[in-house]
C-alpha cells in the first residue's frame, strides 16, 4: 500500500517558490478568472486585464490592469481584435510588470471578440519572453455568434498556439452539449467557465501537489501536444463508498469528453489521481482500470497520482488529452516560428519531437509489466525531467551563448527547482529515464474470480470480492 | 390456491431457490407443508443477472413445491436482496384539525404517508415502513393510537427502500412464469419473524442473514426495527476466497468449505492436512486445514467487522439484550457464532426457524428461515386485512359511530 511518510511534504514547501499567474484577458476571460477566484485557488496570483473599465472594475480577482487608456479610452475593444492589440502593445510596460516573476502563467481568454482575441497572445507571448511557460485557455465562440467572429477567434487561436507551451482549448458548442436547452444563456456561458475553473485548477494541482507519482510539466506538454486539436479534459471528484469509480465516470461525463467515446482516439492521456491519505491502492486500480478500458492498446497513458490531507475523504481524478482536429493540420515544429524568432530561442522546438518519439516506442502496456520496486524511488526519478524551469534557464543562458544546442534544452534539468534530482540524471542515461518514468507502480494483479464480471462491492475503499487474504497480505500455504 | 391460509414464500438466492409451501393454523402457528427447492443460476449476490436462466431455476424449485406439498402454487411472497437496499429512520407528523380530538385510522395512514416523504433517490422505491412507535402530543411509547386523544400524532418509521428497476426484476421473473407476486419482502425482515419471538424482539436482538451472496441484518430493539441493510458478500465470497487461495475449483472449494471448513484458529494439529478427493476418488491434493480455516475466518471477521462499523453508526448495538443470531446458509459454519460472539462482544448463536410444526428437516434448516419467514409475514399481513374486512371491522365501524 501507499503510504505518505512525513518526508513528503518537503517537495511542497519547495514547490512554493514556483509563482503562478492566472490572468484572465478581456470579458470572457475575466469571467472565468472570477470563477476560479471565487471556487478558491491557493498559491496563484489572478490578474484580470481588459480594455473595459467597467468589466475590469467588477471582477474579484486580485489584480487589475487596464489595457489601451488611449486606444479605447476605457471601453471595451468593440469586437475588433486590431484594437484589442494594440491596447495591449500600449500597455506593454504594465503589463510586463504584472508578469513579472511568474514560473508558470495560465492565460484564459474567450477568443472572437477584441481584447480576447487582440491582447491574449500578445501577452502570452510577454509572459513567454519572460521565461514563463504559458498555458492558455481558449474558449472559441458559439456558433451562432457568427462566422466573422468565429474567424477571429481561430486567427487568434493559431497565433495563441504559437507562442504557448500548451493551448487548452474549449469549444463553446460543445460545452452547450450537457446545458438542458431550456437554461438561459447565462447557464451556458457559466458552463464554460466552471469547466475553465476546474480545467485550470486540474493543471495546478496536477503540477504542484507533492506526488507519489508526480506529473510533471512535461508531460502536460505531451497530453496536449497535437496542435489545432480538441483538448479533451475531464475532471470528477467523488467521496462516496465508489468513489474511484464515481470520480472517473464524473471526469468521462465533462462536455469536453463525449462520455470517454473521444478518449479512443487520443494519442496520449495525463490521468492525476489524487485524494486524501486515505486512497487505497485497489482505487487507484478500479480507475486505472476502467480508464484502460476507453483507451487504445497503443495510446500512452501519463499516470500520475497524489496524496493531499486536504482532500479528505474525497478523490479526485483528472483526465487531460487531446485530439487532432483535422489530422493535425499544424505540425508541432512550426509553432513558435516567427514571432520568436528575434529572440534566441530556436531549441524550444526542440522538445517537441523528443517528447513524441519515447511515447510511440514504448507502448504503456509494457511499461506496466516491469515491476519496480516501491513508488518511494518513483518521486525522486520521475519529476527529473522538470521542465517548467527550462524556459528559465533558457532565457539566462541565451543571451550570453546564442542556440544552445536543441538537445540541450531536453536534457537540462531544473537545477533550480529540484537540485536534488540532478545528480540522478546523467545525460546519457536520459533517454532511458524519460522511459523508466512511467513504469513507476506496479499493480499487483489481483483478481476477483467468480465476482470477475458482476459489479464491484466496494465498501469502505476496499473491493470486497478481492479475497481477504489477499487484501491483508496474509499468506496462505 | 384452494384456502386462503395457504401461503407461499420464494426466496431467490445467490445459491439456491427456495419455496415454502405453508399453512397457517388459527392459534397463529404456522404448519409446513412442502418444501421445493433448486440450485440458483444467473443470480450473482442475491440479484438476477441472466434473466432467462434464474427464470428457469425459479421454475423448477416451484414445480418441485407444487411435487412435495401436493398443491398448486399460484401466487407467492417474494424475498428480496441486493447490495442497493438502503434503510433509515424517519419521523412522520399530523397536526389534527381544531375540532376534532380524537385519532382514527385515517390519522395513523397520513402519519404514515407523511414519514416517507423524504427524499430517496428517484431511482428508489419503498418496501417497508415498519412503525416503531407513536407519539401523542409529545408523550411517547404509544402503541396503538387509535381512539385515543390528542392533536398531534408523531410516528417513527424504518424504512427500507431499494433501487425499483432491481426490485422490479425479481417480480418479473417471477410474474413470468407465470405466478402472482401477493408482496415483496426484505429477506432480513422476513427472517427475524421465525428468528425470533416476540419476546426476543423486545428484548433487543441482531439477525444476520448470511446467505450465499448476500450478509443482511436487521436489528430489534424495543420490539421495533432500528437498523437493517445488506452487505454484498456472502459464502459465495468465501468459496471464491478459497478456491483462489487454494487454487482448486469453485465446485471443490464450496464442498471444501461445507465439509472441512471452520472459522476456528489455531484448533488443528500442526501440519494437520485434509485430503482433497478427486473426482474418480483418487487421492488428489492435500490441503492444510490451518490454511483453510484461515481463509475462511479473514474472510467471516472482516464481514462481521464491517457490519459492526455499521451498526455503530447508531447507538442500537448496546441495547442487545438477547445479542446475536445468526442464520442462513453460511450459519452453518462451524465456530461461526464464536466468532461473531469475539467481533461483537455480545452473545451469539448459530439459529432457525421456530414455532412451526410439520416437516421438522425444513425448518430446523437455517437455509430455510427468509423463506419460512415470508410465510409467517403472509400471515401476519392476512392476519392484519382480515378484521379489517370481516365481522370485527364492521364492528369496530359500528363503534366508532357509536362514539
Amino acid at each position: 500500500m501507499i503510504q505518505l511518510s512525513r518526508n513528503y511534504s518537503l517537495p511542497e514547501k519547495k514547490e512554493d517558490d514556483l509563482a503562478i499567474k492566472i490572468i484572465g484577458v478581456g470579458g470572457a476571460g475575466a469571467n472565468a478568472l472570477d470563477r476560479i477566484v471565487l471556487d478558491g485557488m491557493e498559491h496563484a496570483e489572478m490578474i484580470a486585464i481588459n480594455t473595459d473599465v467597467q468589466s475590469l472594475a467588477s471582477s474579484v480577482a486580485t489584480s487589475k490592469v487596464q489595457i489601451g487608456r488611449e486606444v479605447t479610452r476605457g471601453l471595451g475593444a468593440g469586437g475588433d481584435p486590431e484594437l484589442g492589440y494594440h491596447a495591449a502593445r500600449e500597455a506593454a510596460g504594465e503589463l510586463r510588470e504584472a508578469l513579472a516573476g511568474a514560473r508558470m502563467v495560465f492565460v484564459c481568454a474567450g477568443l472572437g471578440g477584441g481584447t480576447g482575441s487582440g491582447a491574449a497572445p500578445l501577452i502570452a507571448e510577454m509572459a513567454h519572453e519572460n521565461g514563463a511557460l504559458v498555458v492558455a485557455f481558449a474558449t472559441l465562440p458559439f456558433a451562432f455568434e457568427g462566422k466573422r467572429r468565429t474567424a477571429q477567434a481561430m486567427e487568434a487561436l493559431h497565433e495563441l498556439q504559437r507562442v504557448s507551451d500548451a493551448v487548452v482549448c474549449f469549444e463553446n458548442d460543445r460545452m452547450g452539449d450537457i446545458v438542458l436547452p431550456k437554461a438561459g444563456i447565462h447557464q451556458a456561458f457559466a458552463v464554460a467557465d466552471t469547466t475553465i475553473s476546474q480545467s485550470v485548477r486540474a493543471i495546478v494541482n496536477v503540477v504542484r501537489r507533492p506526488g507519489l507519482i508526480r506529473i510533471g510539466f512535461d508531460e502536460l506538454i505531451a497530453a496536449l501536444r497535437s496542435q489545432n486539436s480538441r483538448c479533451l479534459f475531464g475532471f470528477g471528484e467523488s467521496d462516496s463508498d465508489n468513489r474511484a469509480h464515481e470520480a472517473l465516470a464524473l471526469a468521462l461525463k465533462n462536455p469536453l469528453m463525449n462520455r470517454g467515446k473521444m478518449l479512443t482516439d487520443a494519442q496520449a492521456v495525463l490521468v492525476q489521481i489524487s485524494g486524501g491519505p486515505g486512497m487505497t491502492l485497489t482505487e487507484v486500480e478500479i480507475v486505472m482500470q476502467e480508464l484502460n478500458r476507453h483507451v487504445e492498446d497503443h495510446t500512452q497513458i501519463l499516470f500520475g497520482t497524489s496524496v493531499d490531507g486536504k482532500m479528505g475523504n474525497r478523490m479526485s481524478v483528472t483526465l487531460i488529452s487531446s485530439l487532432s482536429a483535422e489530422g493535425s493540420a499544424q505540425p508541432a515544429p512550426m509553432r513558435r516560428a516567427s514571432k520568436t524568432a528575434p529572440k534566441p530561442e530556436p531549441p524550444v522546438v526542440e522538445p517537441e519531437p523528443a517528447f513524441e518519439a519515447e511515447p510511440e516506442s514504448i507502448p504503456i502496456a509494457t511499461e506496466y509489466a516491469t515491476p519496480l520496486p516501491e513508488p518511494v524511488t518513483t518521486t525522486s526519478e520521475e519529476a527529473e525531467p522538470e521542465p517548467v524551469a527550462e524556459p528559465a534557464m533558457e532565457e539566462d543562458a541565451a543571451p550570453v551563448a546564442e542556440l544552445p544546442p536543441p538537445a540541450r534544452r531536453v536534457r537540462k534539468p531544473a537545477p533550480k527547482i529540484e537540485p536534488e534530482q540532478t545528480p540522478e540524471l546523467a545525460p546519457a542515461k536520459k533517454d532511458k529515464c524519460v522511459q523508466a518514468r512511467q513504469e513507476v507502480m506496479q499493480f499487483e494483479p489481483v483478481t476477483r474470480g467468480r465476482f470477475e464480471k458482476s459489479e464491484p462491492t466496494i465498501v469502505e475503499g476496499q473491493d470486497l470480492d478481492v479475497p481477504t487474504f489477499l487484501r491483508k497480505n496474509v499468506r496462505v500455504k | 390456491m384452494a384456502s386462503s391460509n395457504l401461503m407461499v414464500g420464494l426466496e431467490i438466492g445467490t445459491s439456491k431457490i427456495c419455496v415454502v409451501v405453508g399453512e397457517g393454523k388459527p392459534d397463529g402457528t404456522i404448519k409446513i407443508l412442502g418444501v421445493g427447492q433448486a440450485p440458483s443460476r444467473g443470480v450473482r449476490k442475491g440479484e438476477i443477472v441472466d434473466f432467462e436462466t434464474a427464470m428457469k431455476c425459479v421454475h423448477e424449485a416451484v414445480v418441485d413445491a407444487e411435487e412435495k406439498s401436493d398443491i398448486m402454487i399460484r401466487s407467492v411472497y417474494i424475498g428480496i436482496t441486493g447490495a442497493h437496499i438502503q434503510s433509515f429512520n424517519n419521523r412522520g407528523c399530523v397536526t389534527l384539525p381544531e375540532e376534532r380530538d380524537e385519532i382514527d385510522e385515517q390519522d395513523v395512514d397520513d402519519v404514515k404517508i407523511n414519514a416517507r416523504e423524504v427524499s430517496i433517490p428517484a431511482q428508489n422505491a419503498f418496501l417497508h415502513s415498519i412503525i416503531q412507535s407513536y407519539h401523542i402530543d409529545g408523550h411517547d411509547g404509544v402503541l396503538s393510537p387509535v381512539g385515543m386523544l390528542g392533536q398531534r400524532l408523531e410516528a417513527d418509521f424504518h424504512i427500507i427502500h431499494g433501487v425499483r428497476n432491481r426490485i422490479q426484476n425479481t417480480i418479473r421473473c417471477v410474474k413470468e412464469l407465470p405466478l402472482d407476486v401477493e408482496d415483496v419482502v426484505f429477506t432480513a425482515f422476513a427472517s427475524a419473524q421465525v428468528v425470533l419471538t416476540q419476546h426476543q424482539k423486545n428484548l433487543g436482538a441482531l439477525v444476520i442473514d448470511i446467505g450465499g451472496g448476500t450478509t443482511d441484518y436487521i436489528l430489534y430493539v424495543d420490539g421495533a426495527v432500528r437498523q437493517s441493510g445488506v452487505l454484498a458478500v456472502g459464502g459465495d465470497h468465501i468459496t471464491n476466497d478459497i478456491s483462489m487461495g487454494l487454487r482448486i475449483p469453485m465446485t471443490r472449494a464450496e464442498k471444501l468449505k461445507i465439509e472441512e471448513g471452520s472459522t476456528v484458529l489455531g484448533n488443528c494439529l500442526p501440519g494437520e492436512t485434509v485430503l482433497l478427493k478427486d473426482d474418480s476418488g483418487f487421492a488428489g491434493k492435500e490441503v492444510e486445514r490451518e490454511t483453510l480455516n484461515t481463509i475462511i475466518h479473514m474472510r467471516l471477521r472482516e464481514t462481521f467487522e464491517l457490519l459492526k462499523r455499521r451498526l455503530e453508526d447508531e447507538p442500537y448495538l448496546d441495547y442487545l439484550g438477547e445479542g446475536i443470531f445468526i442464520t442462513g446458509g453460511c450459519s452453518q459454519l462451524n465456530g461461526i457464532d464464536n466468532l461473531a460472539e469475539e467481533v461483537f462482544g455480545v452473545p451469539a448463536r448459530s439459529s432457525h426457524a421456530r414455532t412451526m410444526s410439520g416437516l421438522t428437516s425444513a425448518f430446523e434448516n437455517p437455509q430455510f428461515s427468509a423463506a419460512i419467514g415470508l410465510i409467517k409475514y403472509a400471515q401476519a399481513m392476512q392476519g392484519d386485512r382480515q378484521p379489517r374486512g370481516g365481522i370485527r371491522g364492521l364492528m369496530g365501524k359500528f363503534f366508532q359511530r357509536m362514539r
